[in-house]
């Protein structure tokens, strides 16, 4: 099913403000989103006002054109995961399941097949019968997905529901979860704060920030398009390293002149009409190439070394105190409290108004 | 109260807490006597009770350290002469009703204030709150009135059902409060889900909140059930029937003048009280423990 978002705004009672205001968005059939934000952005109301567990204060909600504001959440062909799973306590995860199929005054034969379908699926068979309390914490998850499945909903909303799982446990998720979303062929949307899930599981990450959308895009168009300051240092980890300063007869200069960057021929153009401007610079940690070059180099005295394994990353800092972080393979010989050179990968430096904080290049 | 643990375990001290000084051993001895002394102070009247109402050489008063001589002789007594039967009867279909009532209204009341946003809702919940301090008793001429206006209009309005509208009303206001806090605790989450999953909010009470709030539920449902097992005076102003007494009420005849004084008939009679309270809380024992709602929420 098509979602569509059409100047959505959300006013809670008892507020002055908006929480969130004009997002339009258009998610379309069969799409995996992620409305990605730090806590406190709005992204869980949007989530709520999808699901009709928040009333839509202005704006329209369409699901393959036909307006949804004021339809009841159980007659939305939606379905929920939540973030503490929301497992009903006194039934067994056999009823847990069966439990929306019996409002709907479904057949037993029918929800019984359906159950055992999406508990073989889910691999919880095991644990038809037990109680939420008596299962872990991975296994109620399980059951809080079988419990949405069993709906065969036309939309999948999930808030943040990897949250409460453990690291190792979370990462074999995400990717069982894509291959969900791929077998079930229904739209999901998914709520998070953490970037990495994001990223891997996304055709269509928004990023919200402070009520507004920040940027609507791929994951990869994120991490190499950043639309503006926010983004640039919200995506990836380590954090991408800005450093403020002016454009100067073409050349990028921060105020004590450490960093002097000459932006590539395209770049160069759409910085013109930034001369004697404020400009930020951002590049990611990777875009550093050890040595020298003819031009735009930096010296930096390495603070501490974090080894990764496969890549380290050395946190340095410049003579008068700003701190970057470089990463470089593993293999490279660093050591603490030495000063080496490194040079900026043209192709990865981003240029951001420093007003706007909107992207220039 | 501190438990030693001395496990015979090769000499090895197993306990977690740090071995008993002088002063801590002192101030444990001292509380253990303070804790006899005040099982003395219960125990002994109940026990009191217990062996006058079937000594036989009792006559109308109890009288301490006489001859024993087991009897049945009291209880005869109590269901041949007096119209204790009655009382019994009056005493559970009230205490029932009124058990009953008080669970409906403050199932309502507390799922609303838990769950709902709604214009004087916090001035509401104070106002109950503050009129509880009224004790009940301070309004008995304005049940009076407020009876024979209703009986006027519905004249199978009997006392008895007053009485049970006086206890239910009395207990609404302190268990809203009670039982509101309970679902204060139960995640608002499980609501989200059970509207997703079809539920409308009578639907969600009813199927999702009710049962996880059962043991609470079970402990307003005991208490209101025993209120009227120990209420004297409401009965005694209120009903002028000996025949339509409650237990309380009733027994209390067996003592309260000199002429018809039989001690141990009373006591054999406050015995027997004693039963339905035991059962029902038998009955909800499985309820009222707690623990249900763990696992509801990540763990």
């Amino acid at each position: 099913m098509k979602v569509e978002l059409v100047n959505i705004g959300k006013k809670y009672e008892g507020r002055e403000n908006f929480t969130i205001r004009n997002i339009d968005l258009v998610i379309e059939e069969n799409e995996f989103c992620v409305i990605l934000g730090p806590s406190g952005s709005g992204k869980s109301t949007v989530l709520r006002m999808i699901a009709g567990l928040a009333s839509i204060t202005e704006g329209d909600l369409l699901f393959n054109g036909k307006r949804m504001n004021r339809v009841e959440p159980k007659d939305r062909d939606i379905a929920m995961v939540f973030q503490s799973y929301a497992l009903y306590p006194h039934m067994t995860v056999y009823e847990n399941m069966a439990f929306s199929l019996k409002m709907k005054k479904e057949r037993k034969t029918v929800i019984h097949e359906s159950v055992l379908e999406a508990a073989e699926t889910l691999q919880i068979s095991e644990y038809l019968y037990s109680r939420p309390s008596e299962i872990s914490g991975g296994q109620r998850q399980r059951v809080a997905l079988g419990r949405a499945m069993v709906r065969n909903p036309a939309v999948f909303l999930m808030d943040e529901p990897l949250s409460n799982l453990d690291a190792k446990l979370r990462e074999h998720m995400r990717v069982e979860l894509v291959r969900l979303h791929k077998s079930l062929n229904t739209t999901s949307i998914y709520v998070t704060h953490d970037q990495t899930e994001a990223m891997t599981m996304a055709d269509k990450i928004v990023l919200f920030d402070d009520g507004k959308v920040q940027q609507i895009g791929a994951p990869t168009e994120f991490y190499e398009n950043p639309a503006n300051l926010f983004v640039a240092g919200f995506i990836g980890s380590p954090t991408m390293n800005i450093f403020h300063g002016k454009m100067n007869n073409g050349v990028f200069r921060t105020d004590n002149d450490l960093v002097v960057v000459e932006p590539k021929p395209e770049d160069a153009i759409l910085l013109k009409p930034y001369e004697g401007k404020e400009v930020c610079m951002g590049i990611r940690s990777e875009r550093f190439n050890a040595g020298l070059a003819e031009k735009n180099n930096v010296t930096v005295k390495i603070d501490v070394i974090e080894m990764l394994g496969k890549e380290q990353l050395l946190y340095c800092k410049f003579p008068d105190g700003h701190e970057v972080v470089i990463s470089e393979p593993g293999y490279f010989e660093y050591g603490v409290d030495e000063d080496h050179d490194f040079n900026f990968d043209l192709d990865g430096v981003h240029f951001f108004d420093a007003d706007t904080t909107l992207r220039i290049n | 109260m501190s438990k030693r643990e001395k496990k015979k375990n090769d000499g090895l001290y197993l306990s977690d807490r740090q071995p008993l000084t002088t002063a801590k051993l002192i101030s444990l001895i001292v509380s253990y006597i303070l804790l006899l002394f005040w099982v003395f102070v219960i125990v002994w009247p109940l026990a009191q009770i217990v062996i006058s109402s079937f000594n036989g050489n009792q006559s109308s008063y109890i009288s301490i350290g006489g001859e024993y001589e087991f009897s049945l002789r009291h209880f005869s007594y109590l269901f041949s002469e007096t119209y204790f039967w009655n009382w019994v009867v009056n005493t559970i279909y009230i205490a029932v009703a009124t058990a009953l009532l008080t669970l409906l209204i403050v199932s309502f009341t507390g799922y609303a204030y838990s769950r709902f946003r709604f214009s004087g809702r916090k001035a509401s919940l104070m106002a109950i709150m503050l009129l509880q301090t009224v004790p009940t008793f301070a309004g008995i001429t304005a049940f009076y009135t407020l009876h024979s206006i209703i009986a006027a209009v519905i004249p199978g309005f009997t006392r008895q059902f007053f009485l049970i509208l006086i206890y239910a009303g009395g207990g609404i206001a302190s268990n809203t409060f009670i039982l509101k806090g309970y679902i204060d605790g139960v995640s608002t989450e499980l609501d989200d889900a059970a509207r997703i999953d079809g539920c409308g909010s009578l639907q969600v009470y009813r199927l999702i909140i009710m049962p996880i709030a059962r043991p609470m539920l079970a402990i307003i449902a005991l208490w209101s059930f025993i209120g009227p097992f120990l209420d004297y005076m409401m009965p005694s102003i209120l009903l002028n029937d000996p025949r339509s007494y409650t237990l309380a009420t009733g027994l209390h005849t067996l003592i309260n003048d000199s002429q018809n004084m039989h001690q141990p008939v009373f006591a054999a009679g406050g015995l027997l009280t004693a039963i339905p309270i035991v059962i029902l809380f038998i009955a909800l024992q499985k309820e009222l423990v707690s623990g249900l709602s763990s696992g509801a929420v990540k763990g």
